[in-house]
């Protein structure tokens, strides 16, 4: 890439390699959208770390002195008290003591936060586990062997994903209804690996097209069963890539609101319906909303870094490899 | 099938048998089942929006059955 | 790749020689080497197909069924009448379900229009391959990534005209009083509040795949036009968006299908408010099943936008295909 080709006959600059000006203006442009895209995120980790009367004020600050506020009311619920019952209490065991006797409260216990991050984590991992494993070995039949009515099971497969979820929904919530399957994490966990599995067949079919049949045939010839060619030859060599397909299947379900919003209300109800309600007197409690926030969005931070690579081919169903 | 359709082009499929124009066809029908969905001009377009994307749409499915 | 494959080969020459070792196979191994080849691939196939039997098309033909009655999910034990095609031909009639497709068109047009023009614009830039530009490519992904519900609800509070940063910056930039800038709350505004979450977030998509596809153009394409004396300008008309438009195509459809069912961010950002300025198509269904009760119809409606989706996804796969084949 940095091997700038020397200028042929009568042509002032290559045409494969843009001229140094084109470069710095596209740089220029390119940084002041990355750096306008980031403000919202940025305000939301700001807003996270500030108390609630800085959130609110105008015009909106930019220094503050940061305040752990924000996180303690994301994870507690409070009473208002009066300030003598206040004085009277032995002193502040943690921060989050002290922060909210400050504003005459005292902790009356846990937030619903947690047991809600923690149903999206069962589900999330639960489904994505299902589905890659699912995914994978239906993906290795398409690769492999002629499955009548392949295309037409892949397109159906693939349109699977693409049902406007409230219109899944209203069957579905009829269904669970019937089973007793109405806010449970198995009920969530089956309907997203039912979702996520079209997009694990169809990147897991890539994947293992890529490998060439001759290993598992040389295997194969040499004694090893089709199953133990598939075990040994086949999965090793896929790790990449059902790696990659498994953070994909793990964000949808990581992120995924209106299914979780319609078919949850209590016991399995999963983070991105919970964050929404979280509220505080007067109003939506901005800086526990940022920190409820900011918990939920660093994990797909550092998998979007990690799966930078990889992304062009899960979003295009496989379709674009590079 | 397609050997012999390239070795004698007179013996070709007509138009209506053959995948691409057929396709060609439901895509159109599609999106003409799209345009009377969206448009805000007259409520009977829109009444019969859905006839024609489900009639686009089975065709679609039919025809990509087709040879090329 | 290449590398992995070799190592692979020195294992697959290893694995040989092991195998020659053994006298005899295990007999477990000789029973399961009963499975022929058919019986695995439908073995394996299987399970996928259960569950999306079991979980996407038993309950869209309950659906369909269900299209054709009166049922109502909050009245379990009233009897259930079959009325014909009346459900289709209310919904099909009703100025609001046609007034909340219109709301749709709007959203998926200008979404589509704006995510398009500045993606691809995008996608020019950076493939001048300026220094860094992995770095920035990454960083703007970043949007595209995040669960639309949580980021979207966030953005509610960028939007308060009094307290936030969207307002704040507009009249700073514009001299409007924030009191003006009612994003949400008012009946011009709010359509505008959700096309520029919704470009914010999805325009990352589509400068993605255009990328891809400036980058699918061989070189020595443009070396030739450069023989031509062809302008720039016609090099970018003539070669640029031509070889580009097969990716930008399936950008378009995919974000087109996405944004017709748009949901997550609708639902948090207005909930279909002012009056119902925003209520999009999934808001109208969500409101007609799941707050009237009226099941049945809104199963109708339901099978409506699956139709539509199912249409523009039997187009979006030929187009996945004549990208794959590039």
């Amino acid at each position: 890439m940095s091997t700038a080709k020397p200028a042929a006959g009568t042509a002032a600059h290559s045409v494969v390699e843009p001229s140094a000006t084109s470069k710095r203006v596209a740089a220029t442009l390119v940084i002041l959208y990355a750096v306008i895209t980031m403000v919202p995120l940025a305000w939301i980790f700001l807003t996270s770390i500030k108390s609630p009367p800085d959130s609110i004020s105008y015009p909106p600050k930019l220094l503050f002195t940061p305040s752990l506020e924000g996180y303690c009311n994301l994870f507690t619920t409070r009473t208002r008290q009066t300030p003598e019952y206040i004085a009277a209490l032995p002193p502040p065991e943690n921060t989050c003591d002290a922060v909210t006797r400050e504003r005459n409260m005292v902790i009356a216990g846990p937030s619903n936060f947690l047991p809600r991050f923690v149903n999206s984590l069962i589900i999330a991992f639960g489904s994505t586990f299902l589905a890659v494993g699912l995914g994978t070995l239906a993906a290795y039949g398409f690769s492999r062997f002629k499955v009548p009515l392949a295309d037409d099971l892949l397109f159906f497969i693939l349109s699977t994903r693409m049902m406007p979820p409230i219109a899944v929904a209203i069957p579905i919530f009829l269904m669970y209804r019937e089973l007793g399957l109405s806010d449970t994490a198995i009920g969530m966990m089956l309907l997203y690996t039912a979702v996520n599995v079209s997009l694990a067949v169809w990147l897991l079919k890539g994947f293992i097209d890529e490998i060439p049949r001759e290993y598992e045939e040389a295997a194969m010839i040499d004694g090893y069963t089709r199953l133990q060619a598939f075990r040994k030859v086949v999965l090793p060599q896929a790790t990449t890539g059902i790696a990659a397909t498994a953070i994909f299947c793990l964000i949808f379900a990581w992120n995924e609101y209106a299914f979780a919003s319609l078919l949850t209300s209590g016991s399995a109800q999963t983070a991105p319906p919970f964050i929404p309600t979280i509220i505080g007197e007067g109003g939506q409690d901005w800086p526990a909303v940022a920190a409820g926030t900011t918990i939920f969005l660093v994990p797909i931070l550092v998998f979007t870094i990690l799966l930078r690579k990889q992304l062009l081919r899960g979003i295009t169903f496989g379709a674009v490899r590079k | 099938m397609s050997d012999r359709t390239l070795i004698i082009p007179k013996k070709r499929r007509p138009f209506f048998l053959r995948r691409g124009p057929m396709e060609a066809l439901a895509v159109l029908l599609i999106a003409l089942g799209f345009l009377m969905l969206f448009q805000p001009f007259w409520l009977v377009l829109y009444t019969y929006s859905f006839v024609t994307l489900l009639a686009g749409t089975a065709m679609f499915t039919v025809v990509s059955k087709f040879p090329e | 790749m290449n590398s992995s494959h070799q190592t692979f080969a020195e294992k697959a020459s290893r694995l040989a020689t092991e195998a020659a070792v053994r006298a005899t196979p295990e007999p477990l191994a000789k029973r399961v080497r009963g499975f022929s080849d058919r019986a695995i691939a439908w073995l394996f196939i299987a399970p996928t197909i259960a569950l999306l039997l079991a979980i996407n098309i038993f309950p869209l033909f309950w659906a369909i069924y269900l299209s054709f009655t009166n049922y109502r999910a909050n009245r379990p034990n009233a009897e259930v009448r079959n009325i014909g095609l009346s459900n289709y031909s209310r919904i099909l009639n009703d100025p609001d379900i046609w007034a909340s497709m219109q709301t749709t068109a709007h959203f998926v047009f200008w979404t589509i229009l704006l995510q398009t023009v500045i993606g691809f614009g995008l996608a020019y830039l950076i493939d001048r391959k300026f220094r860094g530009h992995a770095f920035w490519t990454t960083l703007i992904l970043i949007p595209m990534m995040l669960s639309p519900a949580v980021v979207g609800n966030f953005w509610r509070f960028l939007y308060e005209p009094q307290i936030g940063l969207f307002a704040y910056a507009v009249s700073f930039l514009t001299g409007i009083p924030t009191s003006d800038i009612q994003m949400l709350g008012s009946v011009q505004l709010a359509p505008w509040a959700i096309v520029i979450v919704d470009t914010w977030m999805w325009t990352p998509y589509v400068m993605l795949i255009c990328l891809a596809g400036l980058r699918s153009i061989p070189d020595y394409i443009y070396e030739a036009a450069e023989v031509d004396r062809a302008s720039p300008w016609r090099q970018f008309w003539s070669i640029t968006v031509p070889m580009a438009l097969p990716f930008i195509m399936l950008a378009v459809l995919f974000r087109g299908i996405e944004n017709f069912k748009m949901f997550d961010m609708v639902n948090l950002l207005t909930g279909g408010g002012p009056g119902s300025t925003t209520e999009v198509a999934s808001i109208a269904l969500k409101r007609d099943a799941f707050e009237a009760w009226a099941t049945g119809r809104s199963s109708a409606f339901a099978i409506v936008l699956f139709v539509a989706v199912f249409g523009l996804a039997n187009i979006y796969v030929k187009a996945l295909n004549r990208v794959k084949q590039r």
